[in-house]
């Protein structure tokens, strides 16, 4: 560390030299980035380049000798490479650049490579989960769209949308969906209407493109951030062979743009259809129903009606047996034989003569029923009886 | 004497008809009870006519 004041300053030179060790300390290293800028001048011995890193708006300079530069393929601009270099701070100029040794460019394959080991990665930390998956809203405020700019994806979404239900509402960002500016932009867009309040649903879409176009959407930081965002979102990237990362770690992945739109937004005629049968089957279940309780009340009407109609039966034959009981045990076998019972009307039976006086009112109880007689008072006493 | 209630006439019918069974009685008391037997007997007669009227009755509207 340098101690310094506005007393004790240090003079340029030894500010440049402590840079200049301490960039040194770097060392050789391999670089990784994209070419942003290439200035391949004829007659110069050097190659100067501006190497940008894929994700961020971050550069450095690269001096390449032309020897160097001329070992590789036709490099052009957005052309991944890896550089072996070291870090140099040129202290009369005051800057700093990598001196490149080595170039390679980053191939189809290498690039396949990488993105399966993230996609691994990813897998392991559960980026992929189906428990993840967050459910759409069945009617959405708004729909938030990422796409670009006047591209047919856009156009595909919104009219399917609004054929479906015409009332729907968009947030849309159109923004760069290939190229160098394509991951920030996109990940700026995302970031906005995962906050923004009315957003119920976000759709990423563009169109068909080369491997390289749609690497952007297999970018680590706008696949992690994705996958955070609070948000459902459907992904409609390319056509339906496309498998860029982006879309295992979407809520929905959609095959096409129109597909993406038709999986966010019910069709409100088919809706109505829908309610319209369900008010039908309702309906029908509940005259049903009421037919079913008039059955059951008329059923039990009838049951009772039986059981009353047979216990009246039961009673009457019970009724008979007992008066035919009665009768049974009774005298009546007796008077029906012409035996009369001569009671006084007390009740008591007479069974001598000398207990009535004249004009006593009597009580013939005869087979068939009852006479009144009055004592004459003349009576005869059976002799035997008598003694 | 209100009129008494099917149930209980019926339940002194029997009693009446229980002590008939059972014997030992005099004259006057078999008299006595073949004649309250007989007024019981039409007692209850008389309110199951009037039930199998009524439900006849019911019947009729329901078949309305």
């Amino acid at each position: 560390m340098l101690e310094t004041s506005a007393e004790k300053p240090v003079p340029v030179r030894v500010v440049s030299e402590a840079i200049s060790d301490y960039i040194n300390r770097l060392g050789q290293i391999w670089v990784e980035g994209e070419i942003a800028q290439l200035n391949d001048r004829a007659g110069s011995g050097m190659v100067y380049m501006r190497l940008r890193d894929s994700s961020v708006d971050m550069y450095l300079e690269v001096i390449c000798p032309r020897s160097v530069f001329k070992s590789i393929a036709p490099l052009t601009e957005n052309a991944r490479v890896v550089i072996n270099s070291k870090v140099n701070f040129y202290t009369t100029t005051g800057r700093l650049s990598l001196n490149a040794q080595e170039i390679r460019q980053v191939g189809v394959g290498e690039l396949l490579a990488r993105l399966e080991a993230l996609k691994k990665l990813l897998a392991a930390e559960g980026l992929f989960a189906a428990e993840r998956k967050k459910p759409l809203p069945f009617l959405p405020r708004k729909i938030g769209l990422i796409c670009g700019r006047g591209s047919a994806a856009e156009k595909d979404v919104k009219e399917n949308a609004k054929r479906r239900w015409p009332s729907v509402q968009f947030e849309t960002r159109e923004v760069a969906v290939q190229g160098a500016d394509a991951v920030i932009q996109v990940s700026a867009a995302l970031k906005e209407l995962d906050a923004s309040p009315d957003v119920d649903v976000i759709i990423i879409t563009r169109g068909g493109g080369s491997f390289e176009d749609l690497l952007p959407f297999s970018d680590e930081g706008l696949v992690r951030l994705a996958a955070n965002c609070t948000k459902p979102i459907v992904s409609a990237i390319g056509h339906e062979q496309d498998t860029p990362l982006l879309d295992l770690v979407a809520d929905l992945r959609a095959s096409t743009p129109t597909d993406a739109a038709r999986r966010v937004v019910p069709d409100i005629k088919e809706e109505l259809e829908r309610i319209r049968q369900l008010r039908n089957r309702a309906d029908q279940k509940i005259n049903d129903r009421v037919i079913l309780e008039m059955t059951k009340v008329v059923n039990l009407m009838q049951r009772s009606f039986a059981s009353i109609n047979s216990r009246i039966m039961r009673a009457s034959d019970e009724l008979n047996h007992m008066l035919n009981q009665v009768r049974a045990l009774s005298p009546q076998a007796t008077l029906d034989r012409g035996y009369a019972v001569v009671q006084k009307s007390d009740g008591s039976i007479v069974r001598t003569p000398t207990a009535l006086a004249k004009g006593e009112a009597l009580r013939l109880r005869l087979a068939e029923g009852v006479a009144l007689a009055t004592a004459t008072g003349e009576s005869e006493l059976d002799r035997i009886r008598g003694e | 004497m209100a009129k008494l209630s099917y149930e209980v006439a019926r339940d002194e019918l029997a009693k009446v008809v229980s002590a008939l069974e059972s014997g030992g009685l005099g004259l006057e008391e078999s008299l006595k009870l073949w004649e309250r037997g007989e007024e019981l007997a039409n007692i209850c007669q008389e309110w199951l006519d009037s039930a199998r009227a009524k439900l006849e009755a019911a019947k009729q509207v329901s078949d309305e």
